[in-house]
């Protein structure tokens, strides 16, 4: 069975839920152009109609066919986003997460500042940091797409983009073309994938070979 | 010929998945430590003591009764825990003697959750 | 020309409705089915379906509203969730008996209290011998397409019932998969346009629900237990003819997994008979003889076909994911009726029955291999020591 990969995005209730959706879906539709098996969904454990709480978005995917489907939640997610910076003080958000992982965070401030609030950083191979409110100073609220419903609203036209170009860039997972094709706000992604900012850690030469600055 | 009929077998609850009986919790009084909110902040009400004319009217408005007049040191104390930057004291202090500040310029203030609630 | 699409399990039911062509839809918010409705939405403010959109003050009202709409002769389409589903249950009774052939689109939720979000099949098992046909869908896929057969052999004149078409909250309603949506042409070579069986009508007066007297209740009962005969055969031919026009393998009841020469085997409906059927290679792998038996339609209840396809089984485990405190087996509420069609048998296997999945929790695959152990250790024994086994509790 082929390994199983997992993307666990962070973001504030109500009115970052499309924003957080937006990179849950715009990166998993892209991997899935480039031939993975993929599985995005948003879940409604974490009680999402609360008006800033941390909440999740969760990505999965696998070269082989994904065979367990109906897993609730990630549990060593590999990638960890995180689109409000000050949920890395209240959550524990690398939780499970094995050696070598990628912290991506949308802020303006130094990363060594933003992992001085995370006791277990030791295990992240590297952290990258993204300004998306600085590129974008949009942040959509938009209901179209929750409950499992279509998006019809459009992905990427806010902060989105500039993480999953941020994205595209450290993991070298998808291109930012196939990005380019989903997202509505192409140079913000396109910012995004030019200025984030990466740091490679203690654990950088356990990271997926895939990956990379 | 009389076979041994099967048991109706038993249900025990782990003691880590306890639930309170019929779902029925205590109410708390004055406060809890179930439900800490803390890391719902991403700004934080700041007050300038020298401006405050200890009107309570932050004490009334705010929904988490994180406003506590401390009377032996004649000024208003913040609960930490439970604040969730709604900034409602923000907007309702008449005197503008509270601000908002940036959650993550403070080191500490926020209980750490594992699991979201 | 069909469209492969990823699409939740509530946005592949809202695209069986649009295909459908419903005429009347009656929507309340409740999560999670929620979607259904949104979807349906968007497709009516967008004209991609002409259909009347009533908003209904609660599920109740839901239900009520579609009565109306199906007695004036309408294709009408709603759904719920939990306690939902629930809350209009003095309609569910009327309405298969006035012979309406609404669909109810249910995503599960566990009943309250308390509001668990988590999927649980009580809330459509306990409308069950209402008179509505009831199954389980196992995949965004199936939701699509039981949408169609269960309009088909609802609407069909031997027929005329109700039908509630079933998913896994969250865990279908909410995960996308690859969905083979079909063409419209494909669906109304398959899908009769409704002719209702006297509608209330301006040109032509009748009375929908008047009273009757007591002696006239038991022909009233009886005329549609006479119907529950039938169905069977309605659903065999719809499905050969959903197979033939949508390149589909639909057994009509009965999802067979390598039932034929097992020993031990799982029956269980919805989303984690995907997980079982994965475990049941690995166990056969091992070298132990496992299948699968996934129930399609529960009401009208396979019994012959539960028979002929699990008779020869050794141990029968029963995969609960609902609940019926008190029941014979103090378990769910499938068991007792798996039972009841292996009675008759001259060699019958032993059949216990597993909680699990509850509270909308993964059924892990360790838990179902610490089921086949169980009925390994039956077939060890030469009994069943328990009825039912609260997986996960058992202390």
């Amino acid at each position: 069975m082929a390994k199983v990969n997992e993307i666990t995005v962070w973001v504030r209730g109500v009115l970052q839920d499309k924003e957080g959706r937006d990179v849950m879906n715009a990166f998993g539709q892209a991997l899935a152009k480039e031939g993975k098996f993929t599985q995005m969904f948003d879940n409604y454990e974490d009680l999402p109609d609360r008006v800033l709480v941390p909440l999740r978005k969760y990505v999965r995917y696998s070269d082989a066919e994904l065979e367990h489907k109906y897993l609730y939640t990630n549990d060593h997610p590999e990638i960890v986003v995180i689109m409000e910076p000050t949920i890395v003080k209240g959550m524990n958000i690398l939780k499970g997460m094995p050696d070598g992982g990628i912290l991506f965070v949308n802020t303006n401030r130094p990363a060594d500042y933003i992992l001085k609030f995370i006791p277990n950083a030791d295990v992240l191979g590297a952290v990258a940091t993204v300004d998306c409110f600085g590129i974008s100073g949009v942040q959509t609220v938009d209901f179209s797409g929750s409950e499992g419903g279509v998006d019809a609203a459009g992905l990427g036209a806010g902060i989105a983009a500039p993480m999953v170009g941020a994205m595209a860039r450290i993991t070298n997972l998808v291109k930012k073309e196939t990005l380019a094709g989903i997202v509505k706000d192409v140079s913000a992604m396109e910012r995004g994938y030019n200025e984030v900012k990466f740091q490679k850690l203690k654990k950088f030469h356990t990271m997926s070979s895939q990956h990379g600055g | 010929m009389a076979k041994k009929l099967p048991e109706y077998g038993s249900v025990n609850v782990p003691k880590d998945r306890e639930v309170p009986f019929g779902a029925i919790t205590p109410a708390p009084v004055k406060t809890q430590d179930l439900f800490m909110t803390s890391n719902w902040r991403v700004v934080r009400p700041v007050i300038d003591h020298e401006k405050c004319t200890r009107c309570l009217t932050c004490y009334m408005a705010c929904p988490d009764a994180c406003w506590v007049y401390n009377e032996k040191d004649d000024k208003m104390d913040w609960i930490a825990g439970f604040c969730k930057g709604c900034q409602i004291c923000i907007h309702d202090c008449p005197v503008n003697a509270i601000s908002a500040v940036p959650e993550l310029d403070f080191e500490d203030g926020v209980v750490r959750l594992e699991k979201p609630f | 020309m069909a469209q492969e699409k990823m699409l939740t399990g509530c946005a592949a039911a809202a695209r069986g409705a649009q295909l459908a062509e419903v005429e009347v839809v009656c929507s309340y918010p409740i999560r999670p089915y929620t979607a259904i409705m949104m979807e349906l939405a968007k497709m009516v403010a967008n004209g991609e379906l002409n259909a009347e959109f009533i908003h209904g003050e609660g599920e109740h009202a839901q239900v009520s509203v579609v009565l109306g709409a199906a007695a004036a002769g309408a294709r009408a389409f709603t759904g719920s969730s939990g306690v939902g589903v629930t809350y209009a249950m003095e309609v569910y009774s009327p309405m298969s008996g006035g012979r309406y052939p609404v669909q109810m689109a249910i995503a599960d939720r566990s009943l309250d209290p308390p509001g668990d979000f988590g999927s649980e099949h009580t809330d459509a098992m306990s409308t069950r011998g209402q008179g509505w046909i009831l199954g389980w869908a196992s995949s965004p896929q199936e939701i699509l397409d039981n949408t169609l057969i269960a309009y088909r052999v609802g609407e069909d004149k031997r027929v005329m019932l109700p039908q509630m078409t079933c998913q896994d909250g969250y865990f279908l309603s909410h995960i996308a998969d690859k969905v083979s949506v079909p063409d419209i042409s494909q669906v109304r070579e398959f899908l009769p346009p409704f002719k209702a069986h006297n509608p209330l009508s301006l040109t032509c007066p009748v009375s929908h629900g008047p009273q009757i007297r007591p002696d006239q209740g038991a022909p009233m009962d009886a005329q549609r237990a006479a119907t529950f005969f039938d169905v069977p055969k309605v659903i065999e031919e719809a499905t050969a003819d959903f197979n033939r026009i949508f390149k589909r393998n639909y057994d009509p009841f009965l999802e067979k997994y390598k039932t034929e020469d097992a020993d031990i085997a799982f029956l269980i409906q919805g989303a984690h008979a995907n997980t079982c059927r994965k475990v049941v290679d690995a166990l056969r792998k091992q070298g132990v003889k496992a299948g699968m038996a996934r129930p399609r339609w529960i009401i009208p209840w396979p019994t012959h076909q539960i028979a002929e396809a699990l008779g020869h089984v050794k141990a029968l485990g029963v995969v609960e994911t609902s609940t019926c405190y008190g029941g014979s087996m103090r378990g769910g509420n499938l068991a007792p009726e798996v039972r009841a069609s292996l009675y008759d048998l001259d060699e019958r296997p032993l059949v216990t029955s597993f909680m699990a999945g509850l509270g909308g929790e993964t059924i892990w695959p360790e838990e179902f291999h610490h089921m086949a152990k169980v009925l390994t250790q039956m077939i060890k024994d030469k009994r069943a020591s328990q009825y039912s086994y609260w997986v996960g509790f058992e202390g």
